[in-house]
C-alpha cells in the first residue's frame, strides 16, 4: 500500500500476511506500513478479519504466511509477553480481582519493578487519562463504564509499549459517552505521541480519530487513505456504503437507470452521490422528477426521502434551503457530476 | 396457598426435620457419650473429660495425625494432578473432552470397595495384573507396593481425584480467556499468569475441591485397610475399634468429636472466604 502520510519511517510493517481457520480465510495477503506516531484505524464489518489481524500483531495468533516487522525486527514467533506492544481489548479485560492501581501496575510488577516506583508511575498514568489519584485503591468493579475505559488505557500506557492496539474498546459504550471518549482518545494520542492502531466497525468513529484509515473486507484491505480521501474518493461501492447513507445509481451504457437523464458517457458502472449534493433544481448536470415522500429534521440539516419512479433517493439540505419543501410536493431535483464519484465496482 | 415467609418456612420443614433427626441428634448423642465415664454404655453417668485426656495420654493423636497428614498429602497430590487436566477440559469442547470427562466421572457410580479391590488385584505381586502382565510379556519381574502407605496414598488419590477435578473445572471456567490474554500481552510469563490471574480467579473452585478431598480423605479408611494393609492405623479405624472390639463407646465418641473439631477448624474459615451463592448463580 502506498505510504500516504509524511516521510516518517514505518514503525510497523505488515508484509503478505495470511491466516486461515479451517476453510475460511480470515486474513488474505495483507500488506501495510504504519509510520511512527500515526493514529491508524482498520475499519470493517464483523467477520472481515480485522480482529484476527490485531490478534496476530499482538502475538495471540500465529499467521500462516507473511511477516510482521516492528522497526525492522520480525515479530512472528515472538510470544505475546515478549512483544513491546500492548492491546486494549473489546471487553477491556480488566483484572476484576484487583484494584485500579494493581491493574495499572500489572506490567511493571511482571517486570519486577519495586512497589514504590510502580505506584509512582501508576499515579502518573491515572493523571494522564484524567482519573483522580483516589481511584488507585478502588476496585475496578466499583468503576463506571467510562472510568473502566480509562483504567484500561492507563494500564496499556503503563506497559510503555512502542505501539498500542485497540480492539473496538468503545463499541459497548453508549453514544454520548462514546463521543467524549473518541475526543479523549485523539487527545491522548497527541499527548503521548505513541503509534495507535485501532480497529472498529464504525467508519464514523474512525473518521473522527484517525490520521489514516484502511477499509477491510473478507480479509483484504480494499482501500487505505486519509479520512478525507476515503470520504471523497471511495474506491468501491462497498466503501461508499460503509460511510452510511449514500445514493448509488447504476450507470448502464451511458445512461443512469431509473433516472431521466444521461450519465454523460460514463460507461458501465456506478455513480455515488452523497445526500448533501442533491438540490431541488432542474439546472444541474443530472436532474429528474421526484416526489418528496418524507422529511426528517436532523438539526442543522433536513433529510428528504425522494421517490423517483420506484427508487428512493436521499437528499439533505441545510436549514434555510429546506424551507418550503413539504412531503407530497413534486419537482425537479438534480446533482452535478463533479460532486458524484464514478465507480466500476 | 401460602405466601411469602410462611411458605418458605413450610417448604423448609421436611428437610429441617430430616437434618434434626439424622444429623443434629446423632452429633449431640456422640458429644454426650464422649463426656460419660470410660467404658460405660448409658447416658446417666457423671459428665467427665476423662475420655479426652485418655485420647491424648494413650497416643490417639497418632492416628489423628496420620489421617490429617494423609488427607493433606492426598489433597495436594490431587490438586497438582487435577489442575492441568481441568485446564484442558475447561477450554476444550468436543467428543474427546466429553469422553474424557465421562471416563473420569463414571467410576464414582461404582462402589468404592469394589474399585479398591480392583486396584489391589492390579497391584498384587506374582500373578497380579501389573506384575503378571509384565512378567508374561516382557519377562520383567517386579515387586509390589501393596500393603504400604504408598499404595494407600495411591488409593486415596484414585478415589478422591474426581472430587477435586470437577470443582477445578468449574473454577477455571470462571477465568475469562481475555484476562489471560491481557496478562500475557502485559508481559506475564506462564507462571505469572498462573499466580496472578488463574489461581485467584479460580480460587472458589480450588477451595471447594480441596475441602471436599480433605474432608472425605480424613474420614476414609477403606484405602488403608484394602491397599495399605493397615500399615498405619487411621483415625476412623481407631474409632471403629473403640466402638466394636474395645467396647469403649465414650472413648470412641471422644475421638469422633476430635475429628469433627479438626474438620470444622479447617473447613469453616476456608468456606467463609468463598462466595458460594455467587458461584452457584454463575
Amino acid at each position: 500500500m502506498a505510504d500516504a502520510s509524511g516521510g516518517a519511517p514505518p514503525i510497523l510493517s505488515i508484509i503478505g500476511l495470511s491466516k486461515r481457520f479451517g476453510d475460511t480465510t480470515a486474513i488474505d495477503d495483507v500488506s501495510l506500513e504504519i509510520p511512527e506516531g500515526e493514529f491508524f484505524t482498520v475499519v470493517g464489518p464483523s467477520g472481515s478479519g480485522k480482529s484476527t489481524l490485531l490478534r496476530i500483531l499482538a502475538g495471540l495468533e500465529t499467521p500462516d504466511t507473511g511477516r510482521v516487522e516492528l522497526r525492522g525486527r520480525d515479530l512472528v514467533g515472538v510470544p505475546a509477553n515478549a512483544r513491546p506492544t500492548c492491546m486494549v481489548f473489546q471487553s477491556l479485560a480488566l483484572f476484576r480481582h484487583m484494584t485500579v492501581g494493581q491493574n495499572v501496575e500489572f506490567s511493571q510488577k511482571m517486570r519486577g519493578v519495586p512497589p514504590a516506583a510502580r505506584r509512582e508511575q501508576a499515579l502518573e498514568k491515572l493523571r494522564l487519562v484524567r482519573l483522580p489519584e483516589s481511584y488507585y485503591d478502588r476496585r475496578v468493579t466499583q468503576c463506571s463504564g467510562g472510568e473502566q475505559q480509562r483504567v484500561a488505557l492507563a494500564r496499556a500506557l503503563a506497559s510503555d509499549p512502542e505501539i498500542l492496539f485497540f480492539d473496538e474498546p468503545l463499541s459497548a459504550i453508549d453514544f454520548r459517552l462514546r463521543k467524549i471518549l473518541e475526543v479523549e482518545m485523539k487527545e491522548l494520542h497527541r499527548r503521548t505521541g505513541k503509534t495507535f492502531l485501532y480497529i472498529t466497525h464504525s467508519l464514523e468513529e474512525a473518521m473522527v480519530m484517525s490520521d489514516r484509515i484502511a477499509i477491510m473486507r473478507d480479509g483484504r484491505l480494499v482501500q487505505v487513505g486519509t479520512p478525507a480521501a476515503i470520504y471523497h474518493r471511495p474506491a468501491s461501492r462497498f466503501v461508499a456504503q460503509f460511510m452510511g447513507e449514500v445514493n448509488i445509481f447504476t450507470v448502464d451504457g451511458g445512461r443512469i437507470e431509473e433516472l431521466a437523464a444521461d450519465g454523460k458517457g460514463l460507461g458501465d458502472g456506478y455513480l455515488v452521490v452523497r445526500p448533501e449534493n442533491l438540490r431541488p433544481t432542474g439546472d444541474a448536470d443530472v436532474s429528474f422528477d421526484a416526489r418528496v415522500e418524507n422529511d426528517f429534521m436532523l438539526g442543522s440539516r433536513t433529510q428528504f426521502h425522494l421517490k423517483v419512479g420506484e427508487t428512493v433517493v436521499i437528499a439533505e439540505l441545510p436549514g434555510t434551503a429546506a424551507q418550503g419543501i413539504a412531503p407530497g410536493s413534486t419537482g425537479r431535483w438534480g446533482f452535478d457530476l463533479g460532486d458524484a464519484v464514478a465507480l466500476e465496482d | 396457598m401460602l405466601h411469602g415467609k410462611r411458605a418458605g418456612r413450610v417448604a423448609a420443614l421436611p428437610v429441617a426435620l430430616l437434618l434434626l433427626a439424622g444429623f443434629a441428634v446423632p452429633i449431640l448423642l456422640v458429644v454426650a457419650y464422649s463426656l460419660m465415664p470410660p467404658r460405660t454404655f448409658g447416658l446417666d453417668g457423671d459428665p467427665t473429660f476423662a475420655n479426652y485426656l485418655a485420647a491424648f495420654r494413650e497416643g490417639y493423636w497418632r492416628p489423628l495425625a496420620w489421617s490429617a497428614g494423609g488427607a493433606l498429602v492426598t489433597t495436594l497430590v490431587c490438586l497438582l494432578l487435577a489442575w492441568p487436566t481441568a485446564k484442558v477440559l475447561s477450554r476444550r469442547a468436543g467428543p474427546l473432552a466429553t469422553t474424557a470427562t465421562i471416563l473420569i466421572a463414571l467410576p464414582i457410580f461404582i462402589s468404592e470397595s469394589v474399585r479398591l479391590f480392583g486396584l489391589s488385584l492390579f497391584l498384587m505381586p506374582g500373578g497380579g495384573i501389573l506384575a503378571g502382565t509384565l512378567d508374561a510379556l516382557f519377562g520383567v519381574e517386579i515387586g509390589t507396593i501393596l500393603n504400604t502407605r504408598l499404595a494407600a496414598l495411591l488409593g486415596y488419590v484414585y478415589i478422591h481425584f474426581p472430587f477435586v477435578l470437577f470443582p477445578l473445572i468449574l473454577g477455571l471456567s470462571l477465568v475469562p480467556r481475555e484476562q489471560v490474554e491481557a496478562a500475557r500481552d502485559l508481559g506475564a510469563s506462564g507462571w505469572q499468569v498462573f499466580r496472578e490471574i488463574e489461581l485467584p480467579l479460580a480460587a472458589p473452585g480450588v477451595t471447594i475441591g480441596a475441602l471436599l478431598c480433605f474432608v472425605l480423605s480424613l474420614g476414609a479408611n477403606a484405602e488403608m485397610s484394602i491397599l495399605g494393609g493397615q500399615a498405619v492405623t487411621v483415625v476412623t479405624r481407631a474409632i471403629e475399634q473403640r466402638f466394636s472390639y474395645a467396647q469403649d463407646w465414650p472413648l470412641g465418641a471422644a475421638l469422633t468429636v476430635l475429628v469433627i473439631v479438626v474438620t470444622a477448624a479447617v473447613v469453616l474459615p476456608l468456606l467463609k472466604r468463598i462466595d458460594l451463592d455467587g458461584l452457584i448463580r454463575q
